[in-house]
């Protein structure tokens, strides 16, 4: 993108006589300025509509409308009216606040939270950082957001607040337990920490995805669901604003427009779990049906979406990313919709059963799952829901199980490395030493000249191993 | 217009140490600071900054796993937890920390040597003072990294599981041998961990005191004059018997001195059975006599009315099936036995949940 917006400034500075050269820094600032506009629009416009949204499902659930009048007929510029609203509110500062952090609170919870974007690909590598580790970064950056709740706590000076700031705290540090390891089985399933790879490997027709692999992960998607509620401080976990107990927990002496920035981070959080919700167990950007990467293709007789390793640009290829966006933001918005509807329909919990919740429900439930999805790797059990493992379209990648290699000792009865991981979706793996043994067979021929250095020295590595 | 354009061209200025030099700017900065301020929340603050910073530059290193590592250990685990210890324990004391003259005197010796240890260090290794260099067409240019060379997690993750992809080339077996990774200290670590967790939730939990409130669990009595039925007494003691004759057997076998019929057709099944026997790991039969003795113990454990003597029971067998099926055995022959194992264990534990009552489980600790 650099480059071409560098090639449109050239073209344009031309008529004053300077010129710009392709890797100029200008392009890049553009570029940058463009990547981080676009990412704070999802939080930005994104609360906007979902609060927006909120309030039309809290009154359809309680029998009202809801707002109806600003911005037409279902109200749907009542956030933005509400916005000029608390800008034009007065910024009160207690009296015994910590003045500094008091100021500073709303932004770190802002920040963390859109932090967490800055990894999340949104189609298949779009995302603004392709880090490695991206499920680890985001879990990372996930439980950072307390911080701001933490610190709006401790400086407002009021009791109301720390006892809220406390309760926000203990609830997120014991949910990232089980939380952690509801999010390491797809991780195992896939054998990557690339969120990209994971989406990848969910390719094809809805029964790829990973809540379909097999029961434990059927099973863990709703421990993460409750995880993820939990983690966000909605209903029915939302003792930390208890307005009951605790006049409004951690946000009672906010005001204004910091008050709206803390609104902004938890509408944005609740987007940014339900987007992770989306890829890791839901195939991303991959549809129910794969309208672009096969059905188009089989019709037209044209590549629809980018193969793995390209990178030419291509209509087509942007047309089908385009449609993976729209998959995943419909997702992450049906999930976010659940989440409105569980808080408008269930009361709050007491902080006992929260935890209790947590350490005897979602922590033992998730263990067990853990358990279980390894085992069903490790003895490559049937996935009954997988018809392209059967039975593999014309436009299906299929590779072949890598055999065991020639007068390689058995040490047990079990097969060496599981299948799943073995068999990747059309969009391929970009990590090729997740399975020992030979190369994999690739049942098209685009792809064999693939480079592999790195996945046989691996695989030599393994080898020897094998043979000692 | 020329010079401005010209000025932001990528190659005038180095990007890498710009970024380098605000990250590590940022990290200083933040840690004096957490030295000049006397507020301990802030002071907490602070240092959240300062270590986010210098995750900052592990992510510009490449170093993505260690940078995550990075924020998810140090800035939310450390800090949450300071936080959690300051705000719980804070006393006007502690709220505003005065540093005395001798502090600072003590502070600066010990953190002067420690700087001057360490630009000693970084100036002493040859290839950091000079940025790597390739030469490109006889010009000199500097050396990038491959995008996939960068990204260190999947090394970094075989390493943890016993292959040091980094030692690949290494072609003599014996050194070879020196280089089978971390997995021993990872898993050391991993169950110094968990024992370190399960103490947390010890030290926290609910003291069991009679104080009628409702979240804390009422006060049990352990009755003076129980006893245990005749079955249970029996199973106890038939584990006994079978546990020492099964130890016995396994040291006969291990000594190579098991007597076996060996005439006929049984003789043919038991010799060849030996043989699978003899043909086994050296370290399988120990292992499973260690289990047979920690089966004794547990029956002990037992005997004295302790709850978790049955789960252990119940346990052993499902290990010893773990070390059966890492041994070579087949997974059906391992089952059999585990389940065999197992039986005993079941039948024991259903007896103390469903005998007469009070049933023997609920009068256990």
């Amino acid at each position: 993108m650099a480059q071409f917006i560098n090639s449109c400034l050239d073209w344009f500075f031309r008529f004053f006589g300077s010129s710009v050269g392709p890797e100029s820094l200008l392009g890049y600032a553009v570029a940058a300025a463009v990547h981080i506009g676009l990412l704070i629009q999802v939080v930005a416009v994104g609360a906007l509509i979902f609060i927006w949204l909120e309030r039309k499902v809290a009154g359809r659930i309680q029998d009202r409308l809801g707002p109806t009048r600003v911005g037409g007929k279902f109200g749907w510029l009542q956030t933005l009216a509400d916005g000029i609203k608390l800008i034009t509110k007065e910024d009160i500062t207690p009296a015994g606040a910590d003045v500094m952090l008091f100021k500073l609170a709303p932004y770190i919870s802002f920040a963390a939270g859109f932090t967490a974007y800055m990894v999340l690909p949104f189609a298949n590598g779009w995302s603004a950082t392709e880090v490695n580790v991206g499920v680890f970064f985001f879990v990372a950056i996930l439980g950072l957001e307390v911080f701001g709740v933490i610190l709006a706590g401790y400086a407002s000076g009021s009791k109301w607040s720390l006892f809220g700031g406390m309760r926000e705290a203990a609830q997120v540090v014991s949910y990232e337990v089980p939380m952690g390891m509801c999010i390491v089985i797809p991780v195992l399933i896939a054998g990557t920490m690339n969120l990209t790879t994971i989406g990848n490997q969910q390719d094809g027709w809805f029964t790829n995805w990973l809540v379909l692999h097999d029961p434990f992960t059927f099973l863990v998607f709703w421990v993460y669901a409750t995880c993820a509620i939990a983690s966000v401080n909605r209903a029915p976990f939302d003792l930390a604003e208890a307005e009951s107990e605790l006049v409004a927990g951690f946000h009672t002496e906010y005001s204004g427009l910091r008050w709206s920035f803390f609104f902004m981070a938890e509408y944005g959080s609740m987007f940014s779990v339900s987007v992770l919700a989306t890829i890791l167990f839901f195939g991303g950007w991959n549809g129910p049906i794969p309208i672009f990467s096969e059905i188009l293709p089989a019709i037209t007789g044209w590549e629809w979406a980018y193969k793995p390793g390209e990178t030419q640009w291509r209509v087509l290829g942007f047309l089908s990313q385009v449609g993976g966006v729209h998959n995943v933001i419909l997702k992450a918005t049906l999930f976010v919709t659940v989440m409105m509807w569980i808080r408008w329909t269930l009361p709050r919990l007491r902080i006992d059963q929260v935890l209790t919740v947590c350490l005897k429900y979602c922590v033992p439930i998730a263990a067990v799952c853990f358990l279980g999805a390894v085992a069903f790797q490790l003895l490559d059990l049937p996935t009954p829901l997988a018809p392209n493992r059967w039975a593999p379209g014309p436009f299906q990648y299929t590779w072949e199980s890598p055999k065991p290699i020639a007068g390689e000792a058995k040490s047990s009865g079990f097969t060496p490395a599981s299948k799943p991981v073995a068999w990747i979706g059309r969009a391929g793996v970009r990590e090729g030493w997740v399975a020992p043994g030979q190369a994999p067979v690739v049942a098209r021929p685009v792809e064999t000249a693939k480079k592999t250095t790195s996945a046989d020295k691996v695989t030599a590595v393994l080898r020897q191993e094998a043979a000692r | 217009m020329m010079l401005s354009t010209n000025l932001l061209a990528a190659d005038m200025v180095n990007w890498h140490s710009f970024t380098f030099l605000f990250f590590s700017l940022l990290a200083c900065g933040f840690g004096a600071a957490v030295l000049a301020t006397s507020n301990v929340v802030r002071m907490a603050f602070y240092l959240t900054l300062c270590l986010g910073a210098t995750a900052g530059l592990f992510f510009l290193a490449g170093a993505e796993f260690v940078g995550a590592m990075q924020l998810m250990i140090y800035v939310g685990g450390t800090l949450v937890l300071l936080i959690f210890g300051v705000m719980l324990t804070a006393q006007e004391r502690f709220i505003s920390m005065k540093t005395g003259a001798g502090e600072w005197v003590t502070g600066l010796i010990v953190g002067g040597t420690l700087l001057v240890l360490l630009v000693r260090t970084a100036f002493s290794i040859p290839t950091w003072n000079t940025a790597p260099k390739a030469e490109i067409d006889g010009v000199q240019v500097a050396r990038t990294v491959e995008k996939f060379e960068s990204r260190t997690s999947t090394k970094i993750g075989l390493a943890l599981t016993g292959v040091r992809v980094d030692k690949a080339e290494q072609a003599d077996p014996l050194r070879r041998k020196g280089m089978v990774g971390y997995l021993l200290p990872f898993v050391i670590i991993s169950m110094h961990l968990l024992t370190v967790l399960i103490g947390a939730g010890y030290m926290a939990r609910t003291k069991k005191t009679k104080t009628g409130r409702v979240l804390e669990g009422p006060v049990r009595t352990v009755p003076t004059n129980r006893k245990f039925p005749f079955l249970v007494k029996v199973g106890i003691i038939k584990g006994f018997v079978v546990n020492a004759f099964l130890i016995i057997t396994l040291i006969a076998t291990m000594t190579r001195n098991l007597v076996l019929p060996k005439e006929g057709q049984v003789g043919e099944w038991s010799q060849a059975f030996l043989t699978k026997v003899y043909a086994l790991p050296g370290w399988l039969l120990p292992a499973l006599i260690l289990t047979l003795i920690i089966n004794i113990l547990l029956l002990f454990v037992v005997l004295n009315w302790q709850k978790w003597g049955v789960v252990g029971l119940i346990v052993i067998p499902l290990v010893q099936f773990m070390f059966l099926i890492n041994g070579g055995v087949s997974p059906v022959v391992a089952g059999a036995i585990a389940a065999v194992l197992l039986i005993p264990a079941v039948a024991l534990a259903l007896l103390c949940c469903f005998s007469s009552r009070p049933t023997v489980w609920s009068q256990m600790e």
